[in-house]
């Protein structure tokens, strides 16, 4: 039974270091296709992410990272201030 | 003839590409083509994105409505100053460049600049343009240009985005010193469309792509 739950514990715990992020970030100034195009493919070149969803109606930028990468809050600011806009709130779910 | 023909339906066509009023910088690594044909002649430029402040082309205009003068230039657009808003971004723009003009076998050296001021929200579009051109002893121009957009619906990533927008030029170098064109621009991603009647009756057509 102790084994049971440890193993258990083991693949919780592996399970969550692997697992992708979602990041969500507003960005200020994005109010066009060409702005979010910009910011979208700037994203895309980073090693850590799978994933880049815009919506303009929000100013909002998600991010799904790989399988145990993330992306720092500092490093987000950067690539955000990059594409020339400024970034908001971010929100991070597992 | 026909060749000649052929040459300048081949140089309409590429340059309508070019003069495109959206902004004159994409994103870092993009490649823009904008082609502009209105009743100051036919614009094309090709410009590359090198830095988030930066572009650098190739800039070709046919002029019209006046002397038919030929520019090649090449040409760096750089962003100002920017203004990153919740609900909007404001923008200051310029754009120079420096080559060769042509004129019925003469050649001269040109410079040019202009400056361009934006606001855009995802509703309204205003934008504000003087241009300063020196073409040797051929000509030397200043002409203005305005423009107010209004979106009729809001659009958002992935859908065509409409506007409906008013444009008045004021050169007094050409035989219309003063024009007023009504024109719809269509852009999905970053494909844009515009097209146009002058008050002068003379059809505008422009577009914008950039990869």
């Amino acid at each position: 039974m102790n084994r049971k739950l440890l193993t258990l514990i083991i693949a919780l715990g592996l399970t969550s270091v692997v697992s992708a992020e979602t990041i969500h970030t507003t960005v200020n100034g994005m109010v066009c296709a060409f702005c979010a195009t910009g910011i979208e493919k700037t994203f895309r070149k980073q090693p850590e992410v799978d994933f880049v969803k815009v919506d303009l109606a929000t100013k909002l930028v998600t991010i799904r990272t790989k399988p145990g990468k993330t992306l720092s809050d500092a490093k987000i600011k950067e690539v955000v201030t990059y594409s020339g806009y400024t970034m908001g709130k971010i929100v991070r779910e597992r | 003839m026909k060749t000649k023909t052929f040459v300048n339906l081949v140089f309409i066509t590429f340059a309508s590409a070019f003069v495109t009023e959206g902004k004159p910088l994409s994103y870092v690594g993009g490649t823009m083509v904008m082609q502009e044909n209105d009743e100051t002649g036919h614009t094309l430029s090709l410009d590359y994105t090198f830095t988030p402040t930066e572009a650098f082309g190739i800039y070709i205009k046919q002029e019209e409505n006046g002397k038919e003068i030929l520019m090649l230039t090449p040409e760096i657009n750089t962003l100002l100053k920017r203004w990153n808003l919740p609900d909007g971004q404001g923008n200051i723009f310029n754009m120079s460049g420096a080559g060769a003009a042509y004129l019925h076998g003469n050649t001269q050296p040109c410079l040019w600049t202009a400056f361009l001021a934006d606001y855009e929200s995802r509703r309204w579009f205003f934008s504000y343009e003087p241009r300063f051109v020196w073409d040797g002893d051929i000509e030397k121009s200043v002409w203005q240009r305005a423009r107010i957009g209004f979106a009729p619906y809001l659009a958002n990533y992935n859908d065509l985005n409409t506007w409906v927008m008013l444009q008045v030029d004021h050169h007094p170098a050409k035989h219309d010193h003063v024009v007023v064109t009504p024109l719809i621009r269509f852009f999905y991603k970053t494909y844009l469309f515009e097209v146009g009647y002058g008050s002068n009756q003379h059809i505008m057509f422009n577009w914008q792509i950039q990869f």
